[in-house]
Parts: structure tokens; sequence; C-alpha cells
């Protein structure tokens, strides 16, 4: 595959992102939403070591200086940090850090250089699905059990499964997969350029709920229900 | 409203009522050292390297030993010297996406010098469809936020690395056994280095496990266990589990994806050949190879296998060292049109970064599948993407927890000694 990445040469965002690095790291970015993070060992990480949770951090504050306001707004979040392994650029220690746009349905893919403390390289595009983070599978539960149906469903399911009152989304056990249409007829076509998310939900007993036919639409903030 | 909720509650009816079914050779010498690698020194490029004082091939040099501590530490870094004296060294990562992640694989046979395998390797997708036709899955999501805390009973006689990665080793069986008049058995038993962790994908318990033998052969395989979806379905796409015939339990398929990016001894000169034996019905087999230079799918058949072998390395027969791609276990699915990433069995492609996931790919400005990446550019670094199906149709033995059932390929080394690594 030929297509080369869009390059960034980013000196001056970068100085501004690594201004308020340290001072966002904690606000934007929980150990949770990084990779399986390095453990706080007080040596520095070896070149193919996983990121540490304080690279995460402050990856994940530095890539989202120039999301700001937008991410104050709640219309781009900051999913997750991955380290970068890309042999092409070996000898650096780099974080890609991935953040979604959901008024305007756009990966942005931020590469930090944590070395020099800038953002090197930026890629984005319309339409493209990276996994869901923890954060949006709470989210997606939450529009289901707002749903008057699929709420009521739900609380009756974890009732009945020993789970007493449903409190919130984060009781539940959750695990969400990138829904993309294949041949689906009605509203869910809308997932061709929306962020839609197929949720697994795990019940207190262990049990898990059939929801392979419902589908929570994070751009437009509704339910789709695919029919076969 | 009322027809969605009826929806759900028929929905409900179904998986809540499921789970009542739950409860229930070479003529070598034996021993003797096997010849050096007769490599140039360009073939310690990213080596790890053999710890001091370790015996060193012939006339190959020493790699240094700051190269290995300098990719990985502890815990992150896994050095296993099996009982035959082949040593195994690589780094483990949990990425986010892709889960366990090994790179920086590197392999020394007794007495030998060190030699780069693979530059990483990780799973790239498990497409899950359903004979009816849906669903169809993508079961990689955040394979790295799925993976199950280990305990020690899952991780048999091995280490915990961070909960997640149970680093072990295990037998094998014979490593080879030959008898010899009037004398003992020339036998061996083979052991192996086995790294795994395992992730929870909705119902399914997904075990990703690579095994690195000790006569230098690698085994990446997938097992499901964990519980089946409990979706129900009519006789033509499923088998019934439940007391008589009533509840038919969904057939489907896994088609597991792994990315291997081969770097033998570097990643400068390596090329994929295809093997061949044309002659069916006729006494003689006759051997066709096929070099690729262009990026390739490719499809499995009998007695077909593939390498990917460094021009430049040789053995100490002036063999060119190489490791051999046998995917001849898979029930190759073939789906419809817009899953044109099933089409194939192999994939070679050249490297890119953004080229992570065989499906579903999570890379702005990238392809967004295996199929997609594979457009014809010259090969000067290869990546293969492996696909191997497995067509579960359900019986009353899967009732939970699920039986594990495992599906993978094998790769052995073809020419990195020039004897029995024994």
């Amino acid at each position: 595959m030929g297509r080369r990445l869009i390059v960034m040469a980013a000196a001056g965002s970068g100085v501004v992102a690594a201004a308020g690095a340290m001072l966002l790291a904690g606000l934007l970015v929980s150990g949770e939403q990084g990779s399986r993070a390095a453990g706080s060992s007080a040596r520095l990480p070896a070149l193919e070591d996983p990121l540490t949770g304080q690279e995460v951090a402050r990856a994940g504050a530095i890539a989202s200086a120039g999301s700001r306001s937008h991410m104050a707004a709640g219309r781009t979040k900051l999913l997750y940090v991955e380290r970068d392994d890309d042999k092409d650029s070996p000898g650096h220690r780099r974080a890609d850090a991935y953040l979604y746009d959901y008024g305007g349905d756009r990966l942005i893919v931020r590469t930090v250089d944590l070395g020099r403390g800038t953002v090197v390289r930026e890629t984005v595009e319309r339409g493209v699905q990276p996994p869901p983070s923890k954060e949006e599978e709470t989210v997606a539960a939450g529009l289901l059990l707002a749903d008057p149906g699929f709420g009521r469903g739900l609380r009756e399911a974890y009732a009945k499964a020993g789970g007493g009152p449903l409190r919130s989304a984060a009781a539940l056990g959750l695990r969400g997969l990138i829904f993309t249409p294949s041949g689906e007829s009605g509203t869910a076509r809308q997932c061709e350029t929306h962020r839609c998310l197929r949720l697994f939900v795990r019940l207190p007993d262990g049990t898990w709920l059939d929801t392979s036919r419902i589908v929570v639409d994070l751009s437009a903030k509704k339910i789709h229900t695919l029919e076969w | 409203m009322f027809l969605r909720l009826a929806l759900f509650c028929a929905l409900l009816a179904v998986t809540l009522t499921a789970p009542a079914r739950a409860s229930a050779g070479a003529l070598a010498a034996p021993r003797a050292p096997a010849a050096g690698l007769a490599a140039p020194p360009e073939a310690s490029a990213g080596a790890l390297a053999a710890p001091p004082g370790a015996p060193t091939g012939s006339a190959a040099p020493a790699a240094s030993p700051r190269a290995a501590a300098a990719s990985c530490n502890a815990p992150y870094r896994i050095d296993k010297t099996l009982p035959n004296g082949a040593r195994w060294q690589l780094c483990w990562e949990m990425r986010n996406v892709e889960g366990l992640t090994l790179s920086r694989v590197v392999y020394t046979p007794r007495g030998q010098r060190a030699l780069t395998v693979l530059r990483s390797t990780s799973l790239a997708q498990i497409h899950v469809p359903y004979d009816r036709g849906r669903p169809r899955y993508h079961d990689i999501g955040s394979l790295g936020q799925t993976a199950v805390p280990l305990r020690a009973a899952d991780c048999p006689l091995g280490e915990r690395r961070e909960q997640f990665v149970c680093v072990t080793t295990r037998a094998r069986g014979h490593a080879h056994l030959k008898a010899v008049p009037d004398r003992l058995n020339v036998t061996a038993q083979g052991r192996e280095l086995v790294v795994f962790a395992a992730f929870q994908v909705g119902w399914y318990t997904y075990l990703a496990e690579w095994a690195f033998a000790d006569d230098g052969s690698i085994t990446p395989r997938v097992g499901a266990t964990g519980s089946l979806a409990g979706f129900t379905t009519t006789p033509e796409y499923g088998w019934p589990i439940g007391v008589g015939d009533t509840g038919f339990e969904a057939s489907h398929t896994h088609n597991v994806f792994w990315r291997l990016d081969f770097d033998v001894a570097g990643r400068a000169d390596d090329v994929v050949e295809q093997y061949d034996f044309t002659g069916s019905g006729t006494a003689n087999r006759r051997l066709a190879r096929t070099a690729f230079t262009t990026e390739t799918g490719t499809v499995s058949k009998p007695m077909r296998w593939w390498r990917v072998v460094d021009r430049k390395v040789r053995n100490a027969d002036r063999h060119p060292v190489s490791w051999e791609i046998n995917n001849s276990d898979s029930d190759q699915y073939r789906g419809p049109a817009d899953e044109a990433f099933t089409r194939a069995d192999l994939y070679v492609t050249d490297y890119r970064s953004c080229e992570r996931l065989a499906t579903v790919n999570p890379s702005p400005r990238c392809a967004r599948s295996v199929d997609r990446y594979t457009n014809g550019e010259r090969l000067t670094d290869p990546v293969l993407w492996v696909n191997v199906g497995f067509h579960h149709v359900p019986r009353d033995e899967d009732a939970d927890p699920m039986p594990s059932h495992w599906q993978g390929f094998r790769i052995t080394p073809r020419d990195v000694t020039a004897k029995n690594p024994y």
C-alpha cells in the first residue's frame, strides 16, 4: 500500500502543547485510557517497553492541547494512547493519541515525540473508526438506559439476574465493538460515517444479554435496531 | 416504541433461557553440535545479543549484549533457554487495540549465533460471521482492555507478567526417536516456550498463544472458549444442543488473522517464495517456486507452502536461511463481495506502519483492510498476514464452559541450521 501519511512538522503547536501538558495530564487521561501501561518503575523505559502511565498521560495532554475548545465542549474526546512502534522511525520513543471528533465524525491521530514533547505528525480522516474506549462503552450503555424501552428491559434483566436496582451504566459489565454496516438497511446505514457501537452487556449472574441487533450511535446519540 | 420493546424482550428471553444449559531428519549424530551460521556481520542487525560467554557460531561475530538491554526491560523481556540449549528472546507488550504483541523475536540454536526472526507479531482480526448471514462481528475491538487477569492455575509452571501474560514451558512430545541396532535408541523429548494471554470478548474467551519450540519452530494459535453466544436459528444454520430438537444453536466461523512482520536477520533482503508440487495424478511431483516481487494475496492448496528467506544470510551448508509458513489447517471461509479480505489465506504486503489490522483498520489516511493493502506495490520489506478459519458447528459438549477449540498455523525453520538443531 503506497499511500503516505500526511506528516506535519508541528514545531509551533508542539511547543505550545508542551507548556500545558503536565497540568492537563491528570484531567484528560485516566490510567485506563492507555494500553496496559507499564508499571511505575523509576528507571527510564527501554525503547520497546510499553508506555508508562506517566507517558500515557503526558502524550494525551500534549496531543489534546490542539483540540482544547472542542474537548471542553465534549465534541471531541481522547480515546486512548498507543505506543508508536513504527520501525521507520527507530530510536524515538513516540506515542499515538487517538482523538475522535463526534461533531465532524473525524478520527484524529496525533503522534507525540516523548523526548521532544511535541506533536510530530497528525493524520485526520472522516469515517475511520478505531475500537471504542472504556468511556465510550459506558456512554453507550447510558444511552441504552436512557431509552424508555431498552432502559426498562435492561433494568428488569439486571434485577432478575440478582443485581437489584440498576443505578448506573457503570455497574454493568461492558464490552464494545465498532459496528459498520454490511448490507443492512434502515437507519443503521448512518453508521457508515457515524461512530456506532455494538455492546455486550454482562449481568451480575454472569449471563450476557443478546444485544446483537442493537447498535448505539454515539454521533447521533440514538439507537438503531437491526432487522434480520 | 412498542415494537422495539417487544423485540428487546424477545431478545432477553432468548438469552436468559440459553444459560439453562450452562449447568451442565537429519542423520546427524545425537547431540553433535550443529554447524555454525556463516552469516555476514550485517546479519546481526536488530538481534538481541547472546549472553557473555555463550557459545557462538564458528565464524559469526558475537552480537552486542547492549542491543538486548536497549530493546526492552523486565518484565517485558522474555529470555528462555530450553533444555536442548535453544534460546528464544523477545519483548512483549499489551497494546490497546491488538492486545498481546510480541516483538524483536530472536532465535539462537544451541552453539550458534543469534538470528532475528520477527520484528513484531500480533493478532490482526477475529472475524466472526454466522452461517445465517447475520450477525457478522469483527472481534478486535480494544483487545488490550479485555485482557483477563490470570491466576496461578491459568499459567501452569509458568510466570505471570503484570497479571495478563503467561510465560511458561511445556512438553511437545518426541523431538526424535531413532533405533540403533545393538545400542540404546537415540531419543529426545522436546519442549517449547509458551507465551499467552486471554481476552474476554462478549461470550467468548479467546486465548492468544505463541509457542516457540526447541527445534526453532513457532506455532501461533487461538483458542476460543468461554460460552457460546446462545443465538438460536433454524435447522439448516445450526445444531440442536438443548434437549430434543427445538433449540438450534447458530453455526459460525472464526476467521483469525495474524500480522507477522518478518525481519530475518534484519529487514533487508527478505523475499517471500511460494512452493507448489505439480503433477497430480502422475508419478512425479515437480517443485515449482514462485518468488513474490509485488504485494500478493494467495490461497492455500494441498502441499503448498511459503517461506520468508533472507537472500544474503546462509548457514554452514551455504543455504540461505528461511522460515517456512504452513497454513494447511484452515476452513478457508470465503465471504461476500464486501468481505474481500476473506478471499486469500496469506497476504504479503510491503511494510507500512499504518497497516495494523486485517479489517476495520484504525488508522486515518490508510486503507481499511488487508485486501486493500495488497495493491501491487513492489516488496522491499514483506509483512505476512495469515488467515485461518475455523467453522464451528456447535455440539452438546459445548455446554458452559465451552471446551477450547483451537486454530493456528506453523512456522518452521528451513536451513537455519545446517543439521538437526538438537
